[in-house]
């Protein structure tokens, strides 16, 4: 797919800003502080609803302004969409499909499939699980919108049954007197039916990223090192789950069921859910060693590139045409045995923004046929 | 910019559902600009409707009288309860016009985060009712949200032991409310109903 235009109103930094994407490459250079992320931002905003920088609308909207927009006009194989979103100081959102205002959000979701790398990225390997969990999510929305809804149904269970929790072990009393039924285990199964939704999911989304990953690693790395991506779900606690792929739906409920049971007293305790997939964990290992003790940061950073073509094909395979690359700050870092394999990786076929704020790190190839912009303070131009 | 008493009642507007500062300050010059006849008769209708409209004592829905129209009519049969979370939705199910039972109004939906738990609703004389007056059929018609699912699943349990429990299978849109669903999907739906495990 190919972003031909991008129009931002009062967006971050950007007062009025339209610009024309007319290269499969397109460099955005500037120094810091000038609009560079933001831009990507604006772009993954269309892409997934939502900016991985900031969860509140206020901060994306231009600091002089009540409401934002951003426009993206997207050429698709099967179709030419315009994509627009009008973002509200209230938080209130507007997302438009050719002009239609559609009103379900989820029906916006999808539409411009991307993968980004940026720095940030290699927390992937040394940040948290949460790092790990928003990253296999954010895949998952893209393969399967309807994911986003069941990941927010999900959430919202667990609120709730925190909530309930809290109120338990605060002692408060059930006052219903003779109508005293277990409410809790209600939530108790419907955290289970929604999360085994979860669990299911990412384990396919895994399953299928990891030859991918596999095959970048080894080529990048130029060794037999092999990668392994095991996915880590909460419930499954020390026992082998090799087989979740197998499983049936009822099978993990019952499971996520029995590990509820085994931890209800720490859970009234400590008055919050201690069981489900917001626990999760993936765990990647070269050589069955754990990827975030072993290696250089030159390693790390190999085990992240593979990872992130991987993200390109699989999404390509499921979606049939080649999604956006958006490489913030990142290209300049990696040395240029890796900018040419990502090169080859991507060829034209994939329409990629890259940000930077010197060019003297690029190997040439991927100066060659570029559309060069340059940003100052919100403003791009062709010229320096 | 507002005279005192203007701002005063244009803040009331305000606080009013869907009422925004544009619409607050259209409806208070509105009001200004009719005869105070009108405008006596608008509080009026206010006060009256806050101090007699009560709840049904047998159902839970609004009220003037002790008992509601629907519970006393001798036309509705007292064999079926449909269960609804509120007056806006058992309003939204007379208008299909298809329903011949009497209903049950929870007071809303169980709800930990907003403090509201089974003991905070319309249940216990749910429970009460079914047991005494011999229901053949109690229906669910509970939107499915998170909070709407644990309610249906939470008055169910408790009154299987005494009658059949059935439910509407709304293909409602996600989120979505009883209210907003059109007249056909509803009775539709209320066709529809199927037993709850
Ligand atoms: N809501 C906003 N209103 C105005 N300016 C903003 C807003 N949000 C961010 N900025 C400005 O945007 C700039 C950062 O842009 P960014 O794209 O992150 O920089 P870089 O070019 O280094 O990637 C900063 O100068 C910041 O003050
Ligand atoms: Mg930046
Ligand atoms: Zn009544």
């Amino acid at each position: 797919m190919y972003l031909k235009s991008l129009n931002l109103r009062h967006f971050r930094n950007y007062a009025e800003q339209s610009v024309n994407f007319t290269a499969a490459k397109t460099i955005i250079l500037g120094d810091n502080a000038q609009g560079k992320s933001n831009l990507i931002e604006a772009v993954e905003i269309l892409s997934a609803l939502k900016s991985h920088r900031t969860s509140r609308d206020r901060e994306l909207i231009h600091s002089s302004q009540t409401s934002a927009q951003i426009v993206g006009n997207l050429d698709r194989l099967d179709s030419n969409l315009e994509l627009s979103i009008t973002l509200r100081a209230n938080g209130r959102r507007t997302v438009a499909l050719n002009g239609l205002t559609q009103r379900r959000q989820l029906d916006f979701l999808g539409k411009l499939n991307m993968v980004q790398f940026s720095s940030l990225d290699l927390d992937l390997v040394r940040g948290g699980p949460d790092c790990r969990r928003s990253w296999i999510d954010g895949l998952l929305v893209q393969l399967e919108p309807i994911y986003a809804h069941i990941l927010q149904q999900y959430n919202h269970i667990l609120r709730q049954r925190n909530a309930r929790l809290k109120t338990l072990k605060a002692g408060v009393q059930n006052t219903s007197g003779d109508l005293v039924i277990d409410d809790l285990a209600l939530w108790d199964a419907q955290l289970a039916i929604a999360g085994s939704r979860v669990i299911r999911r990412r384990d396919r989304v895994i399953q299928r990223l990891l030859p991918f990953a596999q095959h970048w690693h080894e080529a990048i790395s130029g060794k037999s090192e092999q990668l392994q991506i095991n996915y880590k779900p909460n419930v499954s606690g020390d026992t082998d789950l090799n087989n979740l792929g197998q499983s049936t739906p009822e099978a993990i409920q019952s499971q996520f069921l029995d590990k509820i049971r085994e931890k209800r007293t720490i859970e009234l305790y400590q008055g919050t859910t201690l069981v489900g997939p917001h626990r999760d964990d993936i765990e990647f290992t070269v050589n069955e060693t754990i990827a975030r003790q072993y290696g250089s940061q030159g390693q790390q950073r190999t085990l992240v590139l593979a990872l992130k073509l991987a993200e390109l094909k699989l999404i390509e395979d499921v979606i049939g045409e080649p999604p956006i690359l958006l490489l913030d700050d990142v290209l300049a870092e990696l040395d240029l045995h890796r900018q040419n394999q990502l090169l080859d990786a991507i060829q034209d076929r994939f329409q990629t923004l890259i940000t930077t704020t010197h060019l003297g790190s690029f190997d040439a190839q991927w100066l060659n046929s570029a559309q060069i912009l340059h940003i100052k303070a919100g403003q791009l131009s062709t010229t320096p | 910019m507002y005279t005192r008493p203007l701002a005063r009642l244009i803040e009331h507007f305000q606080h009013l559902p869907g009422v925004g500062p544009k619409t607050a300050q259209r409806l208070a010059l509105h009001i200004l600009k009719r005869p105070e006849a009108e405008v006596a008769a608008l509080a009026q209708a206010l006060i009256d409707a806050k101090k007699q409209v009560g709840t049904c004592s047998v159902c839970g829905h609004l009220s003037a009288d002790p008992l509601c129209d629907i519970c006393s009519s001798p036309k509705r049969d007292n064999g079926i309860i449909c269960v609804v979370s509120d007056s806006r939705d058992l309003i939204a199910l007379e208008k299909t016009r298809e329903y011949k039972g009497k209903y049950h109004v929870l007071g809303g939906l169980i709800s930990p985060i907003d403090g509201i738990g089974p003991e905070q609703l319309n249940i216990k004389a749910l429970v009460q009712r079914v047991s005494k007056q011999d229901a053949r059929e109690v229906i669910m018609a509970i939107a499915p949200s998170v909070e709407g699912e644990t309610t249906t699943l939470y008055v169910a349990h408790l009154i299987k032991p005494f009658t059949k429990v059935t439910r509407i299978a709304f293909g409602l849109p996600m989120g979505g409310d009883l209210e907003y669903a059109d007249e056909v999907t509803l009775a539709r739906a209320l066709e529809g109903r199927r037993e709850l495990e």
